[in-house]
């Protein structure tokens, strides 16, 4: 769910011109979950994904006098995130080079309360095998802007392809989980 | 076929990304096809759910593992260590007990050596513009009738520090860990690496810092706790006027009762195709000036041709003018002026007499 964040631009001022400790404790609270996360469905472990966003963490600190000149610090440190996460699995693959077209992952859906809605195991199950074989972009995109509350714009930048590509991913998701449902409630 | 437009309507929506006229169309299409109330319930459902799969480590062991797997990244600082609870990291507390016996060393060491005594002056005077390279590779612009004091070793120093009168343009060359700091009579100025403009003559009532790019940290000199910080194309503005008896500004109500602080936008001044920024196009030789009345334009005229400027017609000091001027004269700056206000002007030497 997208979290209302402290206003990250005025953190980043006081991180760049003091060197604000407390300022940078609370960009790093506000930041790493969703890197982590990121990190997580490319790298499928936990101790390589908390690993790495602590890494682009620091790499903000440390080239924390032109964090200033950054517009957009989220996406940002998302494309570190890409680029570092790439080059672990570059180190830890025998092929030459990975692309973030090649990674696996899955769309989980998890957590729905049954007197909610009724969706059983069975249909979250349906729903799951549905989208498995939707390209990994397609799943990349659908959690982004679902889990972190990224606009299209954001997304784009980060997956480096163009907003329009983002929405037809999205589309493409929503897509597929509206035709398990469709078959499921003989709807029209 | 409109189930698809309905879902790719629904995608947009849940995204955030839907405008006004699909979210619209939306609605129309559900009252047309009210079974479509399924899918938005369902997919809001959904959307709404986080995937708790990923279970996130708890932010605050992680950032405790951070600073410790980091340490050398950070400055030490006691107080900041202190929030790291004491039982559990009783080894923490003896590193911060030695960290702090070295920055309180340290702190007096550099302490020592932080009198600041310029022995380096630039003075550009009357009619004059310079442009300058400080040791450190700074550029600076000197205005007219303006002065810029600094330390000769001043790339040697933890602190870059400049001391200016009158107006004068900085683009800071980036050095970590060595911030540049311009003071004034009024005002001080922190920054890192940047381009901005400070207007701090005496005789004004007005001091001004202009950020073009970069980051810029000012306060006022005597209240100094209470710190500003501008983002690109914004201007400060601190007006001393004795007669002012209450703050116009609410944003800052713990200010002394005669002086007023504004931020605002730079407004660039469109003439003809062109647009002019103000505050520093006289980088450019070019002067440049907005809806202003003669009497404010005297000092600039002043500073800007070299010249004293009397007024004999009090009517003549509330016209107001706009306008850029480049390579002209005193008289021929004038003469244009001429063309939109009715007043007489003589030109001795350096004195310009309006009536």
């Amino acid at each position: 769910m997208p979290k209302h964040l402290p206003d990250l631009n005025s953190l980043i001022s006081h991180i760049a011109l003091y060197n604000n400790e407390n300022a940078y404790e609370k960009l790093f609270k506000s930041l790493f979950p969703s890197l982590y996360r990121f990190c997580f469905y490319l790298l499928k472990s936990r101790e390589l994904a908390e690993e790495v966003a602590s890494d682009v963490m620091i790499t903000l600190w440390r080239d924390r006098e032109k964090l200033a000149e950054v517009r957009n610090i989220k996406v940002y440190a998302f494309v570190i995130a890409r680029n570092l996460s790439l080059n672990v699995l570059n180190k830890h693959s025998k092929q030459e080079w990975v692309s973030l077209d090649d990674i696996e992952f899955e769309i989980v859906l998890d957590n729905l309360n049954p007197e909610q809605i009724l969706i059983n195991d069975e249909l979250k199950k349906k729903l799951e095998v549905a989208t498995e074989k939707l390209p990994s972009q397609c799943k990349l995109v659908f959690k982004l802007i679902k889990e972190d509350g990224l606009s299209y714009k954001e997304t784009a930048s980060i997956l480096n392809i163009s907003p329009k590509t983002v929405d037809a991913h999205l589309v493409t998701a929503i897509k597929k989980m509206s035709n398990v449902l469709k078959a499921e409630f003989n709807l029209m | 076929m409109y189930k698809n437009r309905i879902i790719e309507l629904l995608a947009r929506k849940l995204a955030g990304e839907a405008t006004k006229s699909e979210l619209e169309e939306l609605n129309d299409l559900i009252t047309r096809y009210p079974d479509s109330v399924y899918y938005e319930e369902f997919l809001e459902q959904l959307w709404l759910n986080s995937d708790e799969q990923t279970d996130i480590p708890d932010v605050d062991q992680a950032y405790l593992a951070h600073t410790l797997k980091f340490r050398d990244e950070f400055e030490p600082k006691p107080q900041t260590n202190k929030i790291v609870g004491f039982r559990k990291y009783k080894s923490l507390i003896g590193i911060a007990a030695i960290l702090l016996v070295i920055v309180s060393v340290s702190v007096f060491y550099f302490n020592r050596g932080h009198k600041f005594s310029p022995d380096t002056e630039i003075v550009a005077g009357k009619g004059i513009r310079k442009k300058i390279k400080l040791p450190d590779g700074t550029l600076v612009w000197l205005n007219s009738d303006s002065k810029l004091s600094y330390e000769s070793d001043i790339n040697q120093k933890e602190k870059r520090i400049v001391y200016l009168i009158g107006e004068a343009f900085f683009d800071v060359a980036h050095h970590k860990s060595h911030p540049f700091i311009v003071r004034t009579d009024k005002l001080c100025v922190k920054v890192l690496g940047t381009a901005f403009n400070i207007k701090a003559y005496p005789v004004d009532k007005k001091s001004e810092a202009t950020l073009i790019r970069g980051s810029i940290e000012l306060s006022v000199n005597d209240r100094s706790e209470q710190k500003i910080i501008l983002s690109p194309s914004e201007k400060f503005a601190l007006v001393e006027d004795k007669k002012v008896l209450h703050v116009k500004s609410d944003q800052a109500p713990d200010v002394p009762k005669d002086i007023t602080l504004t931020i605002q936008h730079i407004v660039p001044v469109r003439i003809g195709e062109n647009e002019y920024i103000e505050e520093t196009s006289w980088r450019d030789s070019q002067l440049v000036f907005q809806n202003e009345s003669l009497e404010d334009l005297k000092p600039k005229f002043e500073r800007w041709f070299n010249v004293k400027v009397n007024f004999e017609a009090e009517k003549a000091k509330s016209y107001r003018f706009t306008g850029v001027f480049k390579n002209e004269t005193i008289e021929e700056t004038l003469k244009a002026m001429q063309l939109i206000k009715p007043f007489n002007f003589k030109l001795k030497e350096h004195d310009v007499i309006i009536y």
